[in-house]
């Protein structure tokens, strides 16, 4: 029998794949290794990322779901929760007790109640409203506070290259 | 397979994801206006157009039988395609640069052994005449190190076949570390400095390559579901190779260093041993795995296993270190190149011993302070594990806010945060229990009268004790009534004393009350009132948890006690002022009778006093042990002038003094 993470993932997998909820899709990169996962999201309607179709690479621990996976979108992004590399901050990845930035409650961090699909949809909701009080981009904090046309029109530019549609 | 079948459902949604793409692209093509933007959306349209194409036809097929193509699509998504050929290049290059290096170094090094052959004609000369000269020597250097290269090249093949991209990340970061530790000891051995010592680093730093790579393999065993028999062989086959090589490499150091003294050996002998500590924790490692893999239900007590073989091991690891430290530290210096793996072991340890400690508690807080979920408790809810998603049939727990989970999921989660997974109460913090759920704290076990029904007065358990002082108010704070054995001196009398003194001296100061502080407001006592303290329980009967628990009331009750004691010091320090005071009262009684001697009167209630003090003072210990301190006070006029009252009076004082110090 396998691992619990591994059962578990699976599950998730199975879940995610027979009801894939809107603007959602992931599954493991290569189905020997459950471990290593890639999703696409979907900016969400009526926001500056609308339309983009996102990509991103999800890493699990071996004792998920007890420690949460790590996010990192593989295209480029422009966004005041996403560092520069790509990598996702957001309270739901981090178990309580590790607090990079030190503005969350423990009330939204990782626990094993959380699941890869709550994760995604988590993202989307930062795409839409970005969280400028806990910067992983401090240039794009900044620009979505004073100059939302500027970051609108990078947003869009984002939105185009995902699209693979020339600028 | 319901694996192929997801893939199909997967690639069904980016198929939409795909149209989408298109339709965006579709919009675009309007838009686009001048001339080089409408060169590169064709391009585009072209690659998303086969892609589609692929994607669809894949679709219908139903098939899927082609996987390897479809990961390749996956992959390139998101990822231009400028970038793919570069990377496409760069390993090109790289393979030729590599098949260049190889060619090279053949050439060379039979021009090398060619040339020599040629000159010398025979073995031994050529040999000699190659070992002679630098150049050649460093092209036979290179060939070997080519060599070894190729060698390596080719156990990875056998063993581990292509290795994933973490792995060899994770085995260049740890290259670069032993390779600057090994140029670190080449520094402490700089005498030994030869062509052996260089080949002999470099054997060891092969074979601690293939022993990071199998532990790696080894671990990624959880991630597949997949483990071929393949996999299996090389492991176990990689693993004996390993182990067999160690133990040699062990030998010959052990040996080298009992005949010919400390030398570089000791490192090798140090280093191999410690690699064989790893081969040991990588087997105990695949062993678990495979036969979890091999079992038809999961098999709970695997982390558990997992844990102990990691401290054991670790334990092993740390002395072996400190080991090797004390003996280079004897013989060499302090060996620096040792000292960040050190470090890193003795980390290890350090987790691994918390982790049993965490795992432990949390067994024993599962199994001492929260119920088994009932067939009820389970039918009221969806009967899944929120940890695991899995169904609970037996084994289940209910935590104190009502939430089910499956007991070995609480424990691993246990071991890194004590919250409720789902509402995140802290359930360690709430003994209390605020729900009402049946936990009590686990001392209370231990007392029968828990268990009682009735309503009776509270029995007095330790757990009562520090809620119950604080609610008397006028019993001081400082009263455990629990412990009343612990008052090393008579208690009760100091404040009697107190009382009965000032009794007696108001109608003595005749009016002028001396100015004495309040006599220190002293409650009724009673320590005999409570009932005496139960006999200790047997503390080899409790369990852990109990044992525990009570551990932090005896922590509340010497808390209490170390109060008393400060109250006692309290009252003893009043008790000496009053002391004091009485002693000032009684130099001033003298000098007021002196002054007065005739006027004083004694009052109604002094008489009886008098006149029994009177019949005592005929007995003569006492009057001996008061005479001389009154001769010391009053000169020999002074005496003549006294009546007897006033004589008798002072002696109820001075007796009065004396009592109260012995006492
Ligand atoms: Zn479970
Ligand atoms: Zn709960």
């Amino acid at each position: 029998m396998a691992g619990s993470a591994l059962r578990r993932l699976m599950a998730e997998y199975k879940q995610l794949t027979l009801n894939p909820p809107e603007g959602i899709v992931a599954g493991p990169i290569n189905e020997e290794n459950f471990f290593d996962w890639e999703c696409l999201i979907v900016g969400p309607d009526g926001t500056c990322f609308e339309g983009g179709v996102f990509p991103a690479k999800l890493t699990f621990p071996t004792d998920y779901p007890l420690s949460p996976p790590k996010m990192q979108f593989t295209c480029e992004m422009f966004h005041p929760n996403i560092y520069s590399d790509g990598r996702v901050c957001i309270s739901i990845l981090h178990a309580p007790g590790d607090d990079p930035l030190g503005y969350e409650s423990s009330a939204e961090r990782w626990s094993p109640v959380q699941s890869v699909e709550k994760i995604l949809l988590s993202v989307i909701s930062m795409l839409a409203e970005p969280n400028d009080e806990s910067g992983a981009n401090i240039d794009a904090a900044k620009m979505w506070r004073d100059n939302r046309a500027e970051f609108d029109r990078i947003a869009t530019r984002i939105v185009r290259k995902s699209l693979n549609i020339p600028l | 397979m319901e694996l192929k079948s997801l893939s199909e459902r997967k690639r069904r949604t980016f198929l939409r994801y795909l149209d989408r793409l298109g339709k965006a692209k579709d919009e675009d093509d309007g838009e686009a206006e001048s001339g080089e933007t409408k060169r590169k959306p064709t391009n585009w349209m072209e690659e998303a157009e086969k892609r589609l194409e692929l994607l669809k036809l894949r679709v219908e097929k139903d098939g899927g039988d082609d996987d390897d193509k479809d990961d390749d699509d996956w992959d390139d998504f998101g990822s231009s395609d400028e970038d793919l050929s570069d990377i496409e290049i760069n390993e090109k290059q790289s393979k030729m640069r590599i098949e260049l290096v190889i060619l090279g170094s053949l050439v060379l090094s039979t021009s090398v052994v060619g040339n020599a052959y040629y000159q010398k004609k025979q073995f031994y000369p050529s040999v000699v005449h190659i070992t002679k000269s630098n150049p050649s020597m460093m092209v036979m250097y290179i060939q070997a190190l080519v060599i070894v290269v190729l060698l390596g090249k080719l156990m990875k093949k056998i063993f581990f076949g292509q290795l994933r991209a973490a792995e060899v990340e994770h085995l260049i970061d740890r290259s670069w570390y032993a390779i600057t530790e090994t140029c670190l000891a080449f520094t402490v051995f700089r005498e030994d400095f030869s062509t052996k010592f260089v080949a002999l680093f470099t054997v060891l730093l092969f074979l601690k390559a293939f022993h990071w790579l199998v532990e790696d393999r080894v671990d990624y065993m959880e991630r597949s579901p997949i483990i071929s028999w393949l996999f299996h062989f090389r492991v176990t086959s990689l693993l004996l190779v390993l182990g067999v090589l160690d133990w040699h490499f062990i030998q010959v150091a052990y040996y080298a260093t009992l005949t010919q003294g400390a030398s570089v050996q000791l490192v090798f002998g140090f280093e191999y041993a410690i690699l064989l500590t790893m081969v040991a924790m990588v087997t105990v490692k695949y062993a678990l795995h495979t036969y979890d893999i091999n079992r038809e239900n999961p098999w709970e007590d695997k982390a558990v296993f997992l844990l102990y073989a990691e401290l054991a091991i670790g334990f092993i690891k740390v002395i072996l270190y400190m080991m090797f430290m004390l003996i280079m530290i004897r013989v060499y210096t302090l060996p620096l190149f040792a000292v960040r793996p050190m470090y890193l072991a003795m980390r290890s340890f350090k987790k691994a011993l918390s982790d049993v400690i965490l795992s432990r508690r949390a067994i024993r807080n599962l199994n001492t302070l929260y119920p088994d979920a009932t067939a009820e408790d389970l039918a009221n809810t969806d009967n899944v594990c929120i940890i695991c998603r899995e169904e609970m049939v037996t084994g289940a727990k209910k935590l104190p806010c009502n939430h089910i989970f499956h007991a070995t999921c609480l424990r691993s989660w246990f071991q890194r945060q004590q919250t409720c997974p789902t509402c995140r109460l802290e359930v360690l913090r709430a003994p209390g229990n605020p729900i009402g759920n049946p936990a009590p704290p686990a001392a209370a076990n231990v007392r029968p009268p828990q268990q009682q029904a009735a309503p009776s007065p509270p029995p007095p358990q330790a757990a009562n004790a520090p809620q119950a002082v604080p609610v008397q108010p006028p019993l001081p704070p400082f009263i455990p009534p629990h412990h009343p054995f612990n008052f090393p001196f008579p208690m009760p009398n100091i404040p009697q004393q107190a009382g009965a003194n000032d009794v007696r001296y108001v109608p003595d100061a005749n009016g002028q009350r001396p100015v004495m502080p309040p006599p220190f407001s002293l409650p009724p006592f009673m320590p005999f009132v409570v009932p005496p303290p139960r006999p200790p329980a047997n503390l080899g009967a409790l369990s852990d948890a109990e044992l525990r628990a009570m551990e932090g009331q005896e922590r509340r009750h010497l808390e209490a006690r170390i109060r008393v004691l400060r109250d006692i010091q309290t009252l003893l320090d009043a008790a000496v002022l009053q002391m004091n005071q009485y002693g000032i009262l009684v130099a001033r009684l003298e000098h007021e009778s002196n002054n007065n001697t005739e006027t004083v009167r004694s009052t109604g209630e002094e008489a009886p006093v008098a006149s029994g003090q009177q019949a005592e003072e005929q007995q003569p210990g006492v009057s001996a042990t008061s005479s001389p301190v009154e001769n010391e006070v009053l000169t020999p006029e002074e005496e003549t002038n006294l009546s007897d009252q006033e004589r008798l009076r002072r002696r109820r004082v001075q007796r009065f003094m004396n009592g109260g110090e012995q006492n």
